[in-house]
């Protein structure tokens, strides 16, 4: 099979059952995205599959042949940050960190579609996403602030 | 030696509610305090988390996304009774499945490490390990191995263990009690102070158990070059790591390093080496190559720890002007197979001035996984109780619940009869009813007949309601902690720490600390911690220790290098030493205009180092130290369905200086959250004819999502803690979570007119009691 991932080509001949999580973290040692329930119920593993946020642990690695993949890795570097990283960093939106791969997928993909998100629609975009430290409020503000800083680039 | 007599002294330190004799040193100089009106640039600033753009790219250095060369993957079988013996484990085709490497069964294992016991005593006790060139193929094997048991009879509830045909969980303890008997605390005579009672409530609150749930789960890779062992684990405790490692392998323990560079929570569950640590490294041991072992997300809401659940049954009696007289306490708590006495009882004693208190605890063993401290173990159970009791006096008293509890603040530590070192708690309380409009709401509750500031307008099936809860715990910390601070030759300074940052900050607020006692700027100080191959011992973080402990010796390691740093420049300047200042990385000439770069001073000394070595000193054994706070809670209740929605959060916690607003700020949040968690969704349900937990997935057991928070507005109180420790500084973490939960249930009963006594308060719960 042949995905574009993070805007590369990559081959990859994985098997039937590899789910795409899987097929990142153990084939492609890209573990930026995280596995904690393995069953679609906490959004750490949300990567985008043609722009659109998937639970990457659900989905399988075949099933994604000839589509665009893009994950944390991908989202920007430190060097290099998409506001949404300089955002979560500046409103203090990542404890222990470990949801917040999956939180900037997700909110990543709510900006693609809504550039100037309410509240409201930022919670019901990323109910999906859990956080255990509880940083959720701050996760808010973050994306309320990147979202301004992403509209203020494109007006500029 | 002469000075050996008072260098090392015994002291008294508090950790998670209990109380430990430690021998400490004491440092080699003092520090003068620094003082809540002390002029400081660093400490008290809201600086971003140090590591925030690392844990924004996803890959800060978590165990689980660790690969070394050649690493292979390790994968636990586990009891599917609770209770019985293993009679065969059938291996044969996990062995045949292509690329297995290894398996360990109980014959395998040094009996210090207590693996793969052949009686079970709970389902999900790890029976067997699997090895394979990836996680994927050892899950499968795993799965493909069968164990033959013999299922005898399980207790999984007080009820059941302490009934007289019950069989023993643990070897001595025939009736299955810890301490072979009930916990009796007690002080004046409860007898008496009911006799003296106006007014007189009894009350019977159920608490859940709930799961710590940390994203991360607990997680080993280990490797082993020859007789030495690094073991990188997802932990709260390097050190604590190392010593049960090196004891359970029997390997001194300088064979034994232990990392940490980031980790995905810990809420109490991480406090050990635990039994994926010992599979990684004897697997890695048996296979000369690297070995992950992360437990599953079964394994982790089965078997890594939980906060016990816990029926307590209340008296308590007052004055008619609200002085209480008498408060009494029978609780009962199944602590699994293992555990200790963080019961709900300890908080009676301390939070309320109360002369006559009596608590009855009986922890009991019971063929379920052992609980584990999970943030403010006991107390934030033991609130829901009490709290609840305060405001049926409230209600029997006919008296505002606040002012109620501003009556009976405990002004002393009752228990050991000593001054707190600081109490605000009527000013949290003052602070925070302004915040949430508390007086405004009672004025207009009072003004409104048939209580009808309840309804909420064009909605007739919604109710609103207030709760409050107010919160102690002991925050000081204490020794051994030690810190190291050295500058490299170009000026930029590193702080040595054995320390690890569970995502509390631990590493921003060191770097804060140290830039400050040396004068530095914070981008040109940097804190290694999470490595007991490089640093000096820190305890672990938990009980709410880590501020309190870490950040005097590394204020003290700071001043011993700054000091260090200006013998050299006083001769490099030319002044007297007593003449130099610091700031933002330079010495200055007081009253002149030289001054030199710490950069500068630095590359003339070449490689000669400038370090300090700081220590931290004993508590003052006169003083209590603890964190107090008040939390009000505004809630809507849905009566046709039971739906609880919380609308906001006010708190408000003196916690001594704080070095981090910010981050102070994000770890109370959190607390409420798991709070409201506690309070209206967690509860890890058991099946007690099966004997097995029923829920421990995340989509069945619940926790907050960003859809169910309320509005938070949590704050501290300026100043700072003199005499607890030379940085002012208390614990906050555990803090945050003790009123969120009683708070909350405080403001359902207001809502309703009726208590719901039973956490989490469920919509079926609470359609039940409007029943009543």
């Amino acid at each position: 099979m042949h995905i574009t991932l993070n805007g590369r080509p990559v081959d990859a001949v994985p098997a039937g059952h590899t789910t795409l999580l899987d097929l990142l973290r153990d084939e492609l040692s890209l573990t930026g995205t995280k596995r904690v329930c393995d069953r679609g119920a906490c959004g750490a593993c949300t990567v985008l599959v043609d722009g659109k946020p998937v639970y990457s642990c659900l989905t399988l690695a075949n099933g994604c042949d000839g589509h665009d993949v893009r994950t944390i890795e991908g989202l920007g570097a430190p060097n290099a940050q998409h506001p949404l990283q300089a955002a979560f960093a500046l409103e203090d939106a990542a404890q222990c960190g470990f949801c917040t791969p999956g939180q900037l997928m997700a909110a990543s993909a709510l900006l693609s579609t809504n550039s100037n998100p309410s509240d409201d629609q930022i919670v019901a975009a990323m109910s999906g996403n859990l956080c255990r430290c509880g940083t959720y409020p701050k996760i808010v503000r973050a994306v309320r602030r990147a979202a301004a800083t992403l509209r203020e680039a494109s007006n500029g | 030696m002469a000075e050996s007599k008072s260098r090392f002294i015994s002291t008294t330190v508090e950790v998670e509610g209990r109380t430990e004799q430690r021998v400490v040193e004491i440092p080699t100089f003092e520090m003068e305090p620094w003082g809540a009106d002390a002029q400081l640039t660093h400490v008290g600033a809201r600086a971003t988390r140090v590591d925030a753009g690392t844990k924004a790219t996803g890959n800060p250095g978590y165990t689980t996304d660790l690969r070394r060369q050649h690493q292979a993957y390790a994968a636990i079988v586990r009891a599917q009774i609770p209770r019985g013996k293993v009679l065969r484990i059938n291996t044969d085709a996990a062995r045949a499945l292509p690329g297995v490497l290894d398996i360990l069964l109980h014959a395998d294992a040094p009996a210090k490490t207590r693996l793969f016991l052949q009686d079970i005593t709970y389902h999900g006790q790890p029976l067997a390990a699997v090895c394979a060139v990836s996680q994927d193929i050892a899950t499968r094997a795993a799965e493909l191995i069968t164990v033959d048991s013999e299922k005898s009879r399980h207790s999984v509830t007080v009820a059941q263990a302490i009934a007289p045909d019950a069989l023993p969980i643990r070897p001595g303890l025939p009736n299955n009690l810890l301490f072979k008997e009930p916990r009796v605390n007690a002080r004046g005579d409860v007898a008496a102070g009911f006799a003296a009672a106006d007014v007189i409530i009894e009350r019977e609150v159920h608490t859940p158990c709930v799961l710590h749930t940390a994203l991360e789960p607990h997680s080993a890779v280990c490797e082993w070059d020859g007789d030495h062992l690094t073991v990188w684990e997802s932990t709260q405790g390097i050190f604590r790591v190392r010593d049960n490692v090196a004891k359970a392998l029997g390997v001194p323990l300088t064979n034994v390093r232990v990392i940490c560079e980031a980790m995905g929570g810990g809420f109490g569950a991480k406090n050990y080496a635990a039994a994926h640590t010992y599979i990684a490294a004897l697997f890695a041991k048996r296979l000369g190559r690297p070995v992950m072992c992360a437990v599953d997300r079964t394994g982790e809401q089965v078997d890594t720890g939980n906060r016990p659940s816990s029926v307590q049954r209340i008296k308590m009696g007052a004055q008619r002007d609200g002085t209480l007289t008498a408060i009494e306490l029978v609780a009962e708590i199944p602590l699994g197979v293992g555990g200790w006495e963080g019961g709900p009882g300890e908080i009676y004693h301390e939070l309320y001035a109360c002369p006559n208190v009596q608590t009855h605890e009986t922890f009991a063993f019971v063929n379920t996984a052992a609980m584990a401290a999970f943030r403010a173990p006991g107390h934030a159970e033991g609130a829901v109780g009490l709290e609840a009791g305060i405001n049926a006096l409230a209600v029997a008293l006919e008296m505002d619940p606040l002012e109620l509890r501003r009556r009976n603040i405990a002004t002393h530590d009752q228990k050991k009869k000593r001054p707190y070192t600081g109490n605000r708690l009527a000013e949290c309380y003052d602070e925070g009813a302004r915040r949430f409009g508390w007086h405004e709401w009672m004025r207009e509750r009072g003004r409104t007949p048939g209580n009808t500031a309840r309804q909420v307008k064009g909605k007739p099936h919604l109710r609103r309601g207030v709760g409050l809860s107010a919160q102690i715990w002991s925050t000081g910390g204490g020794p051994p902690s030690y810190a190291s601070v050295r500058l490299n030759n170009d000026g930029s300074a590193d702080v040595l720490a054995g320390s690890q940052d569970l995502g509390t900050g631990t590493r921003t607020i060191l770097a804060q600390v140290a830039a400050e006692a040396l004068g530095h700027s914070l981008a040109q100080v940097r804190a290694i911690i999470g490595d007991t191959g490089a640093t000096p011992y820190a305890g672990n973080s938990w009980g709410s220790m880590t501020v309190a402990s870490l950040t005097p010796a590394v204020r003290m390691a700071a001043a011993d290098a700054r000091s260090a740093l200006l013998d050299a420049a006083a001769g490099l300047l030319n002044a007297p030493k007593d003449s130099l200042s610091t700031r933002e990385g330079r010495v200055f000439v007081d009253g002149s205009d030289r001054s030199m770069s710490f950069g500068d001073i630095t590359a003339k000394l070449g490689n000669v180092m400038i370090q300090g070595q700081g220590s931290r000193g004993p508590n003052p054994q006169d003083a209590g130290i603890v964190t107090t706070g008040v939390q009000f809670a505004e809630v809507e209740v849905d009566v046709t369905t039971g739906v609880v929605r919380v609308l906001r959060i006010v708190a408000v916690h003196d916690a001594g200086r704080i070095v981090n607003p910010t981050l102070a700020e994000s770890q109370l949040e959190g607390g409420i959250i798991q709070g409201l968690g506690f309070a209206l969704f967690e509860e890890r349900m058991l099946d007690a004819r099966m004997g097995l937990p029923l829920n421990v997935g995340l989509h069945d057991y619940k926790i907050p999502t960003m859809a169910d928070i309320p509005s938070i507005d949590g704050v501290f109180l300026d100043g700072a803690d003199t005499q607890a420790n030379h940085v002012g500084a208390r614990g906050i973490a555990e803090p945050a979570i003790v009123p969120t939960a009683p708070a909350i249930a405080g403001a359902v009963a207001d809502a309703l007119g009726v208590d719901v006594l039973e956490l989490p308060m469920t919509p079926w719960r609470v359609l039940a009691a409007l029943k009543r």
